[in-house]
């Protein structure tokens, strides 16, 4: 059986395999907060936009000041990598996905392109009318440029699709709350990515397969365990370098990490309002986060639950959003005594940068310290 | 060798600006210490809410910020650092960093207390750090906050998404009244309100007069004057019938400076566009400029106070009108007033060029007839930047010469290299085969 390393790194094989075995469109998205289960009960395959680690000669003449993944997105439509894209949709977000959506379209004119407005403003009482109102102009886009009807039945399959996935990701996030986690870091962050190229249906199979021989693992050695704040990421490199270093990143709160499984789409006889009413509940980015600040209480919950010991904030050079909150996130770290250490990245990661600073960092960290009192990690395992 | 070919001479309204612009000064402090009188940070660029609340004077963090970089680089520089150790890089906006790193220290520029906010109410813009800002006085205090939202979409007009988006803003506005209403003790006065809508297209008349005028040769008064006064009415509101009167005056003025001949300029040769705000800490570059002969007569952003405007076959500006709720009926109520207010013709709202109609900035470069355009890069402040390559490829394309310079956000002068400037508007202007006119 295919892993998900094996997908992501062979995505765009994997995604020209779909469309020949299916016949069907591949639909590109660039964030999170994009309903995906519109798009999937059109029969598409939504494939999320992600960064390389390519050489860049193309973007410098269109863009500035972009964060180097949006770059490099449009670097990868330059290059013909997504060649097997019909269509690109952007949302109301990043300013620099924007850039990178609007920037493609002038090079690719003839791809499907649709613009999604999802409110920044949540709260309001006419956000979740407004959502509605988009997301049936988008089905009717959708319907007219496929020539297919999106019924009530193809939308509970879909949001059934996606909730078993969010719930199965969700069990593997579980698995990283033991003492001793039976998956590490890197492992599950190549899930999560492999996850939002592939077709869910298809993934949900390797999800549950995956869980039955996960679970009966040996757990990894007792380690420092970390969580992982900031820009989203596109790789598994930095995980990876934490573990050379005898730590784990055991819990993260990025957007295509627990910020994209944390709810699910509740029935409603309003399809595409409940599908609008999870996307709008859905814990808020750090550009969504815009009024009553909710990514503060949420990293702490998730820094409990995960028992982390300590904090990497990795940040992308010119990420305006997690720039703008990075005030409100170091004062939470500061004010609960949580050891933390911000560094900026490019889309390759500094290593011996890097290295050195986690290496500050776990020296800092004497695991149990800043744990609730009693907690143990005494009967461990080791894998 | 100074080949003066027309009188030059300063505007005459310049007195009345500055009064205007110490009296919106004058008005902050006096709100934070007036009892009863409210002080909020948000946007006042859409609606003027000091006219339904008499008492409420509403700021942004731009032009405090802007003003800052002017006028201080120390304080400003020591605004930066005070937001800096608190976790804010250099992708952000340098007004956001200025305006709220005077907020962590507690004190002004003129070393008074700094003015702190009693609500925040929304800042929907475009930019995404607009969207944010409202946050670092709700960080202060347990403050009142709302949100709202500047909707688009791309592609034709479409009536469905255009009612939800004006349903959802219209919602925002009223629940943000009602609530300042009950929370703040304070009544909206209705009438005043819908009396005053026609104040901002009658403002935007005499902009508009003015940015016509700006397309002759010589230009009569150049971007350095209009940034001097482009703000009163939008970003800076002061008593609408007092701003009424000044766009007025001024529009007469420069028509009076057509009529005679005189110039912003009195060498011009070479005319110029920008794209967005300058180097507010550098701005001698106009005059530095003008040895050569060069006038910069502006940019969308800086002839924003025209309103929506296009470029018609005859070769000048139009405004944009659109059928604005209710139609034929008289406005009578609040809703009515901010269904008239948000029915604003999409795509031709502050910033809206960049996505939907992106042939405006050749449209404008081709409307006041320009040779050059100098396009700043800012690293921070996303919205400052999104799209300038692009907008300098096509002018390139139309056979404007375009130069490029980089700096941090036109309120944070930290990254940008002013000798280096210079040399570059040098070695730009010497490739055109002109040279200065004076030492």
């Amino acid at each position: 059986m295919k892993t998900f390393k094996e997908i992501l790194e062979n995505r765009h094989a994997y995604a020209k395999s779909w469309k020949a075995k299916t016949g069907r469109k591949v639909l590109g998205f660039y964030d999170t907060y994009f309903p995906e289960e519109v798009a999937y009960a059109a029969g598409l395959m939504p494939v999320r936009i992600l960064a390389e680690h390519e050489a860049d000669d193309v973007t410098d003449r269109l863009m500035y000041g972009n964060c180097y993944c949006t770059r490099d997105m449009l670097n990868q439509f330059a290059r013909g990598r997504y060649d097997y894209i019909d269509g690109l949709v952007s949302i109301e977000s990043c300013q620099w996905w924007y850039n990178a959506f609007d920037t493609t379209l002038i090079m690719f004119p003839d791809l499907f392109s649709h613009y999604l407005f999802t409110p920044d403003y949540l709260d309001a009482r006419t956000s979740k009318d407004v959502m509605r109102s988009e997301l049936s102009v988008f089905a009717e886009r959708l319907e007219e440029w496929l020539g297919t009807k999106i019924t009530d039945e193809k939308l509970d399959d879909a949001i059934n699709v996606y909730n078993k996935n969010r719930a199965l990701l969700r069990r593997i996030y579980e698995l990283r709350r033991f003492d001793t986690p039976v998956i590490l870091g890197s492992e599950t962050m190549e899930i999560m990515l492999a996850n939002q190229v592939m077709d869910k249906a298809e993934a949900n199979v390797m999800l549950e397969s995956l869980l039955s021989d996960i679970e009966k693992r040996e757990p990894y050695q007792d380690c420092v365990r970390l969580m992982l704040l900031g820009s989203e990421t596109y790789d598994v490199s930095l995980e990876r370098l934490v573990e050379s270093l005898g730590a784990n990143v055991v819990v993260d709160e990025l957007d295509n990490g627990t910020g994209c499984i944390a709810n699910d789409v509740i029935p409603l006889k309003d399809r595409l309002m409940a599908i609008g009413l999870r996307y709008l509940g859905k814990p808020h980015s750090a550009l969504k986060d815009s009024i009553w600040r909710r990514r503060q209480e949420r990293i702490f919950q998730l820094y409990e639950d995960w028992q982390a010991d300590g904090v990497i904030i990795a940040k992308q050079i010119y990420c305006h959003p997690h720039g703008t909150d990075m005030y409100a996130v170091w004062k939470l770290l500061r004010e609960r005594n949580i050891p933390y250490i911000t560094f900026e990245r490019d889309t390759t990661l500094p290593q011996e940068e890097t290295r050195l600073a986690v290496e500050g960092l776990i020296s800092q960290i004497e695991p149990g310290r800043t744990r609730i009192a009693g907690w143990s990690r005494s009967g461990a395992k080791t894998g | 060798m100074n080949k003066q070919r027309w009188e030059t001479r300063p505007l005459e309204i310049w007195g009345k600006a500055k009064e205007l612009r110490a009296q919106w000064q004058r008005s902050i402090n006096e709100a934070a210490e007036r009892p009863g009188a409210m002080l909020a940070h948000g946007n006042t660029g859409e609606f003027d809410w000091s006219i339904g609340f008499d008492d409420l004077t509403v700021i942004e963090d731009n032009p405090v910020g802007a003003m800052m970089a002017s006028k201080s680089d120390a304080f400003s520089r020591k605004c930066r650092l005070a937001s800096e150790v608190r976790g804010w890089g250099r992708e952000i906006c340098g007004y956001v960093q200025n305006c709220w790193g005077s907020q962590f220290l507690g004190y002004e520029m003129d070393d008074g207390a700094f003015p702190f906010r009693d609500m925040s109410i929304p800042f929907p813009d475009p930019c995404d750090q607009h969207l944010k800002r409202g946050q670092q006085c709700m960080d202060l205090s347990p403050i009142p906050r709302w949100g709202a939202d500047y909707p688009m979409y791309l592609g034709p007009l479409d009536p469905k998404r255009e009612q939800a988006f004006i349903d959802h803003t219209v919602y925002c506005y009223l629940q943000i009244i009602d609530d300042i209403e009950r929370i703040f003790d304070h009544k909206f006065d209705d009438e005043k309100m819908i009396g005053s809508l026609n104040i901002l297209p009658a403002l935007r008349e005499q902009a508009l007069r003015i940015s016509r005028l700006m397309t002759h040769t010589p230009a009569p008064i150049g971007q350095k004057e209009l940034y001097s006064f482009y703000t009163l009415g939008l970003l800076t509101k002061v008593d609408p019938k007092e701003t009424l009167d000044f766009w007025t005056s001024f529009a007469d003025e420069v028509q009076w400076r057509v009529d005679n001949h005189i110039a912003a300029v009195a060498t011009e040769r070479f005319r110029w566009m920008e794209a967005h705000p300058s180097p507010w800490n550098f701005l001698k570059y106009f005059r530095y400029m003008e040895k050569y002969g060069a006038v910069c007569i502006g940019s969308q952003y800086s002839h924003i106070i025209s309103g929506p405007i296009e470029l018609g076959e005859d070769g000048q500006f139009h405004h944009i009108q659109r059928k604005k709720p209710p139609e034929g009926q008289e406005i009578r109520t609040r809703e009515d007033a901010f269904r008239h207010i948000f029915t604003e013709a999409r795509g031709y709202r502050f910033k809206d060029d960049e996505y939907c109609r992106k042939w405006t900035i050749t449209d404008f470069a081709k409307g006041f007839h320009v040779d050059g355009a100098i396009m700043p890069l800012w690293r921070g402040g996303v919205g400052c930047t999104l799209t300038r390559k692009e907008q300098g490829l096509r002018l390139s394309e139309m056979g404007v010469h375009v130069l490029h310079y980089e700096g941090s956000q036109p309120g944070d002068r930290t990254d940008l290299d002013e000798r280096r400037f210079l040399d570059q508007l040098d070695t730009w202007m010497e490739s055109l085969g002109l040279e200065k006119l004076e030492a």
